[in-house]
């Protein structure tokens, strides 16, 4: 269970070759998540790559078109930029939502848009696990959710996420080969076990193109106290001047879900219908499933209500 | 075992620790500076809160050698040469504080909002306060001992 | 009164405290130091067939390691349910009771050693629900060979008096309902810690966070079948109790077992899972209530019916079995009255008792109800409050002894500081305030152990260095117990608190305190404290008297100087301390507390018997979200009755403390049940209030001068609790006009409600 090396990279570069070279690593951004999961015998790396030395993927930078996020920025750092604040508010407060102040101090913009999924069932000791009969994203083979085997569906829960989803950010990843710029969207899988695409090859999640264009935006999370709570539904909305829209969810589904449209072309209805149908949402969460449901509609009735204004 | 030399407290001290040790163990456990508490060990109770290069950190997921070539102050640290700092002396005054194991923690997660935040208001504190758990006093008292401490820093 | 007393007093271990030097049982070192790591059940009910220690006695660093039968005596923190052993012996009954404890060089080769043990279990039928183990099963299926009739009733506790149904039926109103409590925990941030020291002159050294040292020491004696006197039980500096460190526990003895095994000093310290696991906390509860009134809003009678989970096994749960029912004879004068609660074994970690003991649940019950016949009667509830109040000195229906009541003093404060005349019921939708009060003992007046001692005795020791040095066992948890005593003795001997120190909770140097719980540390050891500096004062008025030839009425004690009016004499303390010393050196004083015989001569008369008693009424101000059924507590006035605040700053303290923590209660916090294990023991997912969450407070002390508690005073840490959860619950039915039956109100329940009710 012991891990072997600690490696600090001071590039990129660094990092990827450290990589190659150790089997079995873990990449570490911030860390404040991840370590519980080490703790918790749920994760057992031989390396831990720190990426918290390296200057380049702490940087903002900004032009006329968009504003870049190096994604060891802290959330903190992020809620203190003023081009960002300036321009997108919703970063901001999606930010803010995140952990507690000072867990935000070492928590990453990328270290939140790559948070593991989240199951009530998963995320104990392994005492615990070991009781339970452990489930399949563990060492068992069945769903202690649904008490089935084949699917998990343990929750996305990036807050950061469902708001670069409607900003339609892009993300940049490093990785053995040449490195890709794909859209946020293109990351996550629907999947509770293999949630996350195109990080193969060593790939590391290097930067967040935000291109800034005029809009209005809504956030907002449901959870019970208002600090340091995981996020039990997320919903973040942008309406463009043309009239798109893009609602990014999240923490009902195995990944985040973008719904987008035209306000001229789509009512209320469509929109929740549609958002019903993208959510799999299950029993996994401290709050009920079924009010977990039931927010998603009226958090949008609320959004509508917003934008009619 | 891993040689790391760490600065805690003003002083460089040069020890041996596992790859994965976070700072809190290596606080309590191999340099004996139990001020700094183990409250829940998940990151979310705030007791084990030290400063790393001024800001707070939640030493139980801080990986000991993520510290190397940076400056760690913790609780025994606050009070110079038996003068305490506004923020313990206040909290001292205002019943801040029941059992006092939640301490350590606001103490230092105070210190470096108010050296950011000269003039809090009430819900400035409470946002700033809201990662550290307390089960003794309703946070009122505590609350009102920041307010106090940012008067008595101007 | 010229000294500390009934002024604002900062602790006097805060700077210790504030600035990371005060020491918890976590934070002792001793050299050649053991780690101890548990292995745990992962079955809810099976027996142990076999245990095979080979794979981890091999590794290297492994010391010592214990099972069941090394230590089969079974003890419990009241004498009639000694029904727990340190680990399972043959069977286990929930899942996370220890199987195994492992003594290694480090917490790292425990755990691992612990992951080395194997254990066969054969599964036995587990009973998961209170309504399954009412029901009869088979001897081999019972939790507990001795529950009652082939079921798994632990206790059922009734007392009847008059004829409440038949009163309560020919009522003009009546209101019957049925509630719903999850289970909560005290969710104190020092996770429990001990170490022990077995030490060559065969005595055994234990330093642990304990609320209850007396009781360690106790049954350590009795487990380890090692003699009284040769245990030294000390209470360091301890991270919050709240009930939840009030029992002997397992690991304190295994601890000390593996000390005296290894001949080496044992540490052991709990991850904040196995603080959740360990419990002992209040009772996942199911009660019918009924209460009736006449036209003109007097009580009539009082009928309920009540199962509490116990989980596995007893801790406090017969007196918490009483408590549910008995606490209801106040702070309303009810004539006729009944109770049954039925405290059920289910396999799951046990519940005990914890701040407001057995009270709390009940109390939410009565006054929703309460406000329901107000609403019938269209009568304001704090009128139909005040209606029925107990006066000041009188006995209930049951013989508890009411003295001293500052209720309705309590209740005008919270009335008019919330201007609730103007405002109840006329505020916006969404918006509300509700009304509680409540009651609760201020110490058990019958100690947990039959015996002729008293409930606790003080030593105060005066020596040539002119500094008094007080003795007492008395457990500070944070409540500051310790300050209380040096403000006492500073008070009665006229000199400032910096001359006056304590050395308490050790049972080695201090006399027998029975430990803090019910409340009763500032009622008795207070009177203890108060008798024994009294009587010091008289031995330096005797001999200063005597040698200066002056009246010994005459003399006074005051900043440090004693002196006569007239000033005939004048003299410094330490001159005064010269004159008391002569001839013989360092005196000891002693005083003691013993509780008045009270109560009836009825079996369970003894159940809530107490030398005094607390009042408190209590309004919060909520918003209510209809479309989501959020609550946001916005503020809540606290009035209290403690008799006499001797640290206003302290009360202050208890009384914030309990708001907090009733309203976590209220509507955030609930232990999670998932096949017998919680599903949310960390703090994420238990949800204690933050800051952002906490509600402003307007805090009132109502000092209603009690004729026996010290200076006046009676308790405040307990009772302030009460009246929190249902002055919230009841300023939800003002803000959105529906009555909420459950707790935690959660959003879902309260959307639930609002759907319902449409």
């Amino acid at each position: 269970m012991s891990v072997k090396s600690y490696l600090k990279p001071q590039s990129v570069t660094d990092a990827l070759i450290m990589a190659k070279t150790h089997a079995n690593y873990l990449y570490f951004a911030g860390g404040t998540d991840i370590q519980v999961y080490l703790k918790q015998q749920l994760i057992k790396p031989d390396h831990i790559i720190d990426l918290s030395d390296i200057g380049e993927l702490q940087n903002i930078a900004s032009n006329d078109e968009n504003i870049s996020i190096g994604s060891m920025t802290t959330l903190d750092a992020i809620s203190k930029n003023n081009s960002i604040y300036k321009d997108f508010p919703l970063i901001v407060e999606a930010a803010q939502s995140i952990g507690t102040p000072v867990i935000r101090k070492t928590a990453t913009v990328g270290g939140n848009i790559l948070v593991n999924n989240r199951c009530n069932f998963y995320n104990q000791s392994f005492g615990w696990r070991q009781a339970i009969g452990s489930c399949l994203r563990d060492v068992g083979d069945l769903c202690q959710v649904t008490k089935t085997s084949g699917k998990c569906f343990s929750r996305n829960v990036s807050d950061l996420a469902a708001a670069l989803f409607c900003l339609d950010a892009k993300v940049i990843i490093s990785n053995q080969n040449e490195g890709l710029e794909l859209s946020i969207v293109d990351l996550y899988n629907q999947d509770g076990i293999d949630f996350h695409k195109h990080l193969d090859h060593d790939g590391i999640l290097t930067k967040i193109i935000l291109p800034i264009d005029a809009g209005s935006t809504w956030f907002k999370k449901l959870r019970i106290r208002n600090t340091l709570d995981f996020s039990s539904l997320t919903i973040a909305a942008k309406v463009y001047d043309n009239r798109n829209f893009r609602i990014g969810l999240n923490g009902v589904s195995m990944s985040p879900v973008l719904i987008t449209g035209n306000l001229d072309m789509i009512d209320l209805e469509g929109i929740k219908s549609l958002a019903r149908k993208s959510c799999k949402t299950v029993d996994n969460d401290m709050m009920p499933l079924k009010y977990r449901r039931e927010m998603i509609d009226v958090y949008l009735d609320q959004w509508w209500v917003s934008i009619q204004k | 075992m891993i040689k790391v030399t760490l600065n805690i407290n003003d002083f460089d001290r040069t020890l041996l620790v596992e790859p994965d040790e976070n700072l809190l163990y290596t606080l309590r456990e191999r340099l004996l500076l139990t001020g700094t508490k183990k409250g829940c060990d998940q990151a979310s109770c705030g007791t084990c809160t030290v400063l790393m290069d001024k800001k707070p950190i939640l030493s139980c997921i801080t990986p000991t050698l993520r510290c190397e070539g940076k400056s760690i102050h913790t609780i025994e640290s606050v009070a110079k040469n038996g003068k305490l700092h506004p923020i313990q002396d206040q909290l001292v005054k205002h019943g801040g504080l029941q059992c006092g194991f939640c301490t350590p923690g606001f103490v230092m997660t105070s210190i470096e909002f108010l050296e950011e935040n000269k003039n809090p208001t009430e819900s400035e504190i409470k946002e700033a306060l809201s990662g550290n758990l307390c089960r003794c006093t309703g946070y009122k008292k505590i609350i009102e001992a920041v307010k106090a401490a940012s008067e008595d820093m101007k | 009164m010229s000294g500390p007393i009934g002024k604002r007093t900062p602790y006097i271990e805060a700077v210790q405290k504030v600035t990371g030097q005060a020491q918890f049982a976590e934070d002792f070192h001793f050299s050649n130091m053991l780690y101890v790591k548990f292995l745990r059940s992962p079955h809810t009910h099976a027996k142990i067939q076999n245990i095979n220690l080979s794979k981890a006695k091999k590794l290297a660093g492994v010391c010592a390691i214990s099972i069941g039968r090394d230590l089969p005596i079974p003890f419990g923190v009241l004498p009639i349910s000694p029904d727990e052993t340190a680990m399972a012996v043959n069977k286990v009954r929930y899942i996370g009771e220890i199987v195994a404890a492992v003594a290694a060089e480090s917490e790292k080769i425990a755990h691992e050693a612990c992951s080395l043990i194997e254990v066969d279990y054969e599964p036995i039928r587990d009973f998961l629900e209170p309504d399954d183990s009412l029901i009869d099963c088979s001897p081999d299926e019972q939790i507990h060979s001795h529950s009652k009739n082939g079921t798994n009733v632990h206790k059922v506790a009734e007392l009847y008096f008059n004829d409440p149904k038949k009163a309560i039926q020919n009522s003009d109103i009546s209101c019957t309902r049925t509630f719903k409590f999850a289970g909560v925990t005290h969710g104190f941030t020092e996770p429990h810690a001990t170490v022990a020291q077995w030490n060559d002159d065969e005595t055994l050294k234990v330093i642990t966070a304990t609320q209850v040292p007396h009781y360690l020491q106790k049954y350590l004696s009795k487990v380890l079948e090692i003699p009284l006197h040769k245990i030294r039980v000390i209470k360091p500096v301890v991270g919050g109790g709240f009930g939840g460190k009030s029992d002997p526990f397992p690991h304190e003895i295994i601890t000390s077992y593996l000390s005296i095994k290894t001949h080496r000093p044992v540490k052991c310290v709990f991850t904040r899972e196995e603080v959740f696991i360990s419990n002992h906390g209040r009772h996942p509860t199911k009660m019918t209530l009924s209460v009736g009134a006449d036209k003109q809003g007097k009580i009539t009678g009082l009928d309920t019916d009540i199962v509490i989970d116990g989980g596995s096994y007893g801790s406090f749960g017969v007196v918490t079995s009483y408590y549910n029912g008995v606490l209801l004879q106040g702070p309303y004068r009810i004539n006729e009255f009944g109770f049954t609660t039925t405290r059920t074994y289910t396999n799951k970690p046990q519940c005990g008792a914890m701040r407001g003991h057995g009270a709390v649940n009940p109390r939410y019950a009565m006054e929703v109800i309460i406000d329901e016949l107000s609403h019938s009667l269209k009568m304001d509830p704090c009128d139909f409050r005040e209606k029925n109040f107990l006066p000041a000195n009188t006995l209930t229906v049951g013989q508890l002894r009411i003295t001293s009541n500052g209720v309705l003093d309590c209740l005008k404060a919270v009335r008019e500081k919330s201007a609730w005349d103007e405002r109840y019921g006329n505020m916006p939708d969404g918006r509300g305030l509700g009304i509680a009060c409540g009651f609760f003992i201020s110490g058990s007046a019958l100690p947990i152990n039959w015996n002729r001692y008293p409930q606790t005795v003080v030593h105060t020791k005066l020596d040539f260095d002119g500094r008094v040095v007080i003795f007492s066992g008395a457990s500070d948890i944070g409540q500051g117990s310790d300050t209380m005593l040096v403000q006492i003795t500073a008070e009665e001997l006229g000199i400032t608190m910096d001359r006056v120190q304590v050395e308490v909770a050790d049972t080695k140097l201090t006399p027998v305190d029975l430990g803090s719980y019910s409340s009763r540390v500032t009622f008795m050891v207070g009177n203890a404290a108060k008798s024994s500096s009294i009587k010091l004062r008289d031995e330096l008025i005797k001999t200063i008297s005597k040698e200066k030839n002056i009246k010994p009425e005459s003399i006074q004690f005051e900043n440090n100087r004693i002196f006569t009016e007239d000033k005939s004499l004048n003299m410094s303390w330490d001159e005064g301390v010269e004159i008391c010393l002569a001839g013989r050196g360092s005196i000891v004083t002693m005083g003691y507390y013993i509780s008045p015989q009270l109560g009836g001569k009825f079996k369970g008369s003894g159940a809530g018997l107490s030398p005094s008693y607390s009042f408190g009424a209590f309004i919060s101000e909520v918003s209510v979200d209809k479309k989501t059924g959020a609550v946001k507590v916005e503020k809540v006035w606290g009035a209290h009755d403690c008799g006499k605040a001797l640290n206003p700053l302290a009360v202050e303290g208890q009384i914030e403390g309990s708001i907090h923590m009733g309203l976590g209660q209220a509507i955030s916090e609930e232990l999670v049940y998932e096949n017998g294990q919680f599903l949310n023991s960390n703090f994420i997912d238990y949800k204690i209030p933050s800051t952002l969450d906490t509600p402003d407070m307007d805090v009132t002390i109502i000092e209603s001068d009690d004729k026996e508690g010290p200076y006046g005073a009676k308790e405040a840490g307990e009772g302030p609790i009460h009246p929190v959860l249902p002055a919230i619950g009841n300023a939800i039915f003002d803000a959105v006009r529906v009555r909420m039956y459950e707790l935690p109100i959660t959003p879902d329940k309260v959307l639930r409600a609002i759907k319902e009710k449409i």
